[in-house]
Parts: structure tokens; sequence; C-alpha cells
């Protein structure tokens, strides 16, 4: 092997070690970071189990997610949320407040409103949700699966933000409307009507959705209830062999699918659905924002699912 | 007379190393000076102000100075927020561009970079599982950009041995395996995407490659890698030169190829590796800083890996202050505006190609 001169290449090599060994070295340093202390005079459990310690109640809540969003102002802490993310349109009052981005949320926005504390959805990347929490400002999560976990979520957002009484009272009625249905719906020898909810053409709702969750209140059976994971592309084969007696499809800002649209996919037109045009719409925010509204989806699925109980 | 390695430039014959060296070092100079500029203009905009859409307010250009030497009311916004992210700007784009041009040299191949080669998806199929798994929760933060850096050096490990025979490398498989690996670990990606769909979001986080994790942390932790490598590539410079002649040359040259590669490739992927693992993935930094440097300031490494590093930086600062403003306060991801830019910038490298090599 020959080198240039012995000296100048042993040089290099020592040089090229020592710069390795002290990056290394510089690398891990980050790990031995401490965090941020906090004083603590409130502390609640999240959707995930995390402890959140905040020094007092809240009053500049920045809302990274369109659900928790709703849940705060329907439990009367409006007038603490400072900031939400683009897609708060509900109700009326998130709209005007400042917008901080959405999924990818702008640091920037965020601090310069100073909040104390953040409040999201499961949806949101959780790193950037960390890097706000290094910065000193707690998050806490709402994750909701099941119309249960929305009522759970309505009281903790009232515990988080001193809105207990109203969150309760609030509680009350929503509960004695989905009992209202859940009586009829869920009553022995009431048939489970097979249906398929669309939000997206072949798209469902799977085990473990919420979409699921309200499906099954309101007395229908979900032909996606064993599927591979939570929101399941479905093959057309799949649901035809199913043969759903309903057809329901969620209607948003960017659906283009109509009732018609049914009858022209190859091979749905034996399902008893698509023959007996038993195809019906639903505003997709009553499936997918988890706050009150959902309980008016549930009223408007348990009616199209079984319109001979609800007359 | 002493014979120059890899200097291309026909006008460089007969000036004697001193001017050369000065020359390079003018060239050096003008490009830090450059950056230390765009990184105060960039420190200037955003979507609070001066320049900038102002949001939640825009404030002046006082109270911006004020924020920033003074403990004003945005003093934190300046200083934890703005000024990170200026700074790992900088320094994630003069790793991607110095990682490119020592793999463009290793390669022998201008198409070569972390991307290209598996380096970047393996961090990304890293930081995905991590985030995935939760764990986050369970090591700590930076458990995701722990797992990213894994990822990316067993990527760059895999290229390695799939395109070598008895630990000698081959480049034409290495860029191959390269390839092969990328478009393997994408795959994964998009099957993790696919069948995880309530982590959709952070995935997608992690392909599209954004800066908005940057903090002093962040900074503190890359500023050893980065620089380290950069500082490293620059030392075997001469040997980079040497290698670009052929490996037999090489060889007779002085250089040791085999030893060359390895640590290059190492070195690269560390650097490539630190940087994604805190970004995600930024394409085409590391392949077209390298190609616009080498057209401003010739082949030599000496002198072409600090004015990539220095370019990749201004070209990342800039590059992340449209990200951040164009469309506020939404962010677009900075990948996004790099790949908009790489797209024309092959275009142009095809017509020039096309109407004739020798310029």
């Amino acid at each position: 092997m020959a080198s240039k001169s012995g000296s100048a290449f042993d040089w290099k090599v020592w040089m090229v070690i020592a710069i390795v060994a002290s990056s290394v070295v510089g690398f891990s340093a980050g790990y031995v970071l401490g965090g941020v202390q906090k004083k603590v005079t409130l502390s609640i459990v999240d959707d995930y189990g995390r402890t959140v310690e905040l020094h007092g109640i809240p009053q500049r809540i920045v809302s990274v997610a369109p659900s928790p969003t709703e849940i705060l102002f329907a439990v009367g802490a409006g007038s603490q949320v400072v900031g939400v993310d683009n897609y708060s349109d509900y109700p009326a009052e998130a709209r005007s407040l400042p917008q901080i981005g959405s999924y990818t949320l702008n640091m920037e926005v965020i601090m310069s409103l100073k909040p104390d504390l953040i409040v999201s959805s499961d949806l949101v990347p959780r790193a950037q949700l960390d890097q706000l929490e290094a910065q000193g400002v707690p998050y806490f999560i709402f994750a909701t699966r099941t119309m249960e976990d929305v009522i759970k979520d309505l009281r903790l957002a009232g515990s988080l933000t001193g809105h207990s009484l109203e969150a309760e009272s609030l509680v009350a009625g929503l509960q004695a409307r989905i009992n209202a249905v859940t009586n009829k719906t869920l009553a022995a020898g009431v048939e489970k009507v097979r249906t398929y909810i669309e939000y997206y053409p072949l798209w469902t709702y799977g085990p473990g959705s919420f979409g699921n969750d309200m499906i099954r209140l309101a007395g229908g059976a979900n032909i996606a209830s064993n599927a591979s994971n939570e929101y399941p592309e479905l093959t057309p084969e799949f649901i035809i062999a199913q043969n759903p007696q309903i057809i329901v499809y969620t209607v948003g800002p960017m659906t283009t699918t109509t009732a018609s649209d049914f009858a022209d996919r190859s091979g749905w037109s034996i399902t008893f659905a698509v023959s007996h045009d038993k195809i019906y719409s639903i505003d997709d925010n009553l499936v997918s924002r988890y706050g009150p509204r959902v309980v008016d989806g549930l009223e408007q699925l348990a009616e199209i699912i079984h319109p001979e109980l609800f007359t | 007379m002493v014979v120059l390695i890899g200097t291309e430039k026909p006008k460089e014959e007969g000036h004697s190393p001193t001017d050369v060296r000065s020359k390079r070092l003018l060239i050096i100079c003008a490009l830090g000076a450059l950056l230390v500029l765009t990184a105060f203009v960039a420190i200037l905009v955003g979507t609070l102000g001066p320049i900038g859409p102002g949001i939640p307010e825009k404030i002046s250009f006082s109270e911006a100075v004020n924020a920033i030497f003074t403990d004003s009311e945005y003093h934190w916004v300046f200083w934890n927020v703005r000024i990170p992210r200026v700074l790992l700007a900088g320094l994630v784009g003069a790793a991607l561009a110095c990682s490119g041009t020592a793999m463009q040299a290793i390669f022998r191949n201008s198409m070569a970079d972390p991307f290209v080669i598996g380096v970047s998806s393996g961090a990304a199929v890293g930081a995905a599982i991590a985030g995935l798994l939760g764990l986050a929760a369970i090591i700590g933060v930076f458990a995701p950009p722990m797992f990213a850096f894994v990822g990316a050096v067993i990527a760059a490990f895999s290229v390695y041995m799939l395109g070598s025979v008895r630990g000698k490398i081959y480049v034409d498989s290495l860029l191959l395996s390269g390839v092969a690996v990328a478009a393997f670990l994408g795959a994964m990606v998009s099957f993790l995407i696919y069948f995880a769909r309530q982590q959709y979001h952070q995935l997608i986080f992690w392909l599209l490659g954004s800066l908005t994790l940057a903090s002093w942390d962040v900074v503190q932790i890359l500023v050893f890698p980065i620089v380290a490598g950069a500082v490293v590539i620059f030392l075997y410079g001469r040997d980079l030169d040497a290698l670009l002649l052929g490996e037999e040359t090489a060889h007779n040259l002085g250089a040791n190829p085999e030893f060359l590669k390895k640590l290059m490739l190492f070195v690269s992927a560390l650097m490539a590796a630190a940087a994604v693992a805190f970004t995600g993935i930024i394409g085409f930094v590391g392949l077209i800083i390298p190609h616009i440097s080498r057209l401003i300031v010739g082949s030599s490494h000496r002198t072409l890996v600090p004015a990539a590093t220095l370019s990749g930086a201004i070209f990342l600062i800039l590059a992340d202050t449209l990200a951040r403003t164009a469309v506020a306060p939404t962010e677009l991801p900075v990948g996004i505006i790099t790949a908009l830019c790489g797209g024309p910038f092959f275009l142009y490298l095809l017509r020039r190609n096309s109407t004739g090599r020798d310029r």
C-alpha cells in the first residue's frame, strides 16, 4: 500500500478518528439535556394516559385539531381559546381566531400566542407536540374511538377549563338523547341492518373506528366490522358479497359522490341497497367531528337505518 | 513545475499554488459572508413579520430588533423558534450538500446523493417505526431521531454490502444497490402509511421533509456530526480528486481508494442521517448544490467541498424561508420547495448536455 508520505497519512487518520469520536460524544450529549420544570396546581390525565400538569385554569388554549375545538366551545371554554387550526370551522366563533396551520403546525404563530395549553386529537404528529412541551407548553390529547369517549372527553374538557358544571349538564342532555336512540335500536328483537358506510369511494370505517361504533349504536351491522384495520379500503367484490341493506355516504367539502353513482358501479345493482334504492347521505362533520354534533349524527343515522322505530 | 490534481479549468494552468489558494480563500470568504447575510435576513422573515404576513399580528423592524436583543414581548419567539430554525436550515443544507459532494466523488457519478442511495429512506423508516411504536413516550423525545440515525446507517451498510464483492467496492453495483435499497425502503414507508392510517400525518411529515422541529437542542446535537463530517471530507479533498481520475490512477498517485470509499460512505451517511433524523427527507439539495458549485468553482475538491457546503446552507435557508411564509400560517414541507427547484435544474442540465458538453 503506497501512501503519499508516511507521516501525512497517519496524521490524517488520527485527526479523522478524533473528529468522529468527538462528534459521537456531541451527538450523545443531547440525550443528557434536561426537561422543563413546572409548578403544578391542576393535574389531569388525558386519553393517552399522560398526566398533564397545569399552573391553573388555562386561559390561553391553542387547539390544533377541529374536534377538540368543538369540544372546548361546547363546554363554554370558547373565550379561553386563543388559536385554532385551519380546519376548525365550528362553531362560527372559532373561524375568527388566529390560525396555526394543520397537522404541520406553525411553531412561530403558536408561540406568539403565548399559550398555556395545547389541545390536540391523536392525528397530529406527536413530535411537534413534544417540541412545544419542551418549550414549556403542555399538551392534552383527546383520542376518541366511541360515543362513550365523546361523553368522557366533554367531561374532561370541563375539568380542564373550569367548566365542569356546564359540561355535566351538556353531557346529561346528550346522554339522554343517546339513550332515547339506543333504547329503541339496541332493544331485544330489533334486526341489525347490514350497513355499508362510505366516506370516500370504497373507503369505510373499520373495527376500532368511531364510525363503526356509531353504526352499532344506530342499530346497524357494519359490513366492515371484521376488516383488517380502522379505515380500510374494501374491494367491490366483498361489498357486493356482503349484500348491504343500506348504503350511507358522507358528504364533505371534497365529496363528489351522488346517490345515483352506486347504481352505476359495475355489479352493485344486485345488492339489496341499490336495487331497493336505500342510499342515503349524511353530513361528514356529524360523523367525524368528535363533539356534541355526533349525537345529531347518531340520531340521523338511526332514522336512516331504522325508520320504522322513529316515525 | 507543480502538478495540480483535479483542477479542470484551462485558465488555471500555469498559476502558482498560492494563487489558487488565495482564490479558494476568496470564494470561501465570499460564500461565508453571503451565508451570514442570508441568515440575518431569514431571521427577519416569518409569519410574525417584520417581513411576512403578520399572524397573529405584524411587528415592525424595530420591534423585531428589540425582540432579539431585549427581553421584550416576542423575545421568546425569536430566540426559541426562529433563530434555531434558521440555524437548523443552514446545518441541514450544509450536511446534505457536503454529503452529496462526497458521494458524487466516490461513485464517480453526478446522480449520487444521500437520497438516491437510500440513506434518507433508511432514516425515514427508522423514524416511522419509532413513531408508530410510540417510543417517544417510553424512551424519550429523541427516540425517533435516534431510530432514524440507526435506520440510515443500516441502509448505508446494506448498500455497501450489496455493492461490494469480497470487501472491494464496485461503484456501479454500489449505485444500483443504493437505488434498490431506496426503492425497497420507500415501499416499506408506503406500506406503513397504508396500514397505520392513524399515523398517516406523522409519516407524511417524514416523507416530505420539514424543519418545524427546530430547537436549540436539535442544533446542539447536529452541529458536531455535521461540522466534523464536513471537515473530514475537506481533509480528503485531494484524495477525492485523485479518485475521480479512476481507481488505478488514484492508487498510483498515492491515495487509498478502498479506504477512501469506505470512509467517505460512512461519513456522508453519518451527516445525511443526522440531518434526516430531525427533518425527514429533504431531497435534491445533495444533488443540485454540488453541480452548481462545480459550475462556479470547478472540480477541485479542496475548493468544491467548502463551496458546496456553504452554498447548501444558503440554499436551504432560502428554501425554508419560503416554505414557512408562502402560504402562512400553513407551512409547506420544505422538501416540496427543493423538489420544485430540482426539476427545472435537471431540465437545464439535460439541455446543456445535449447541446454540447464542453464549456
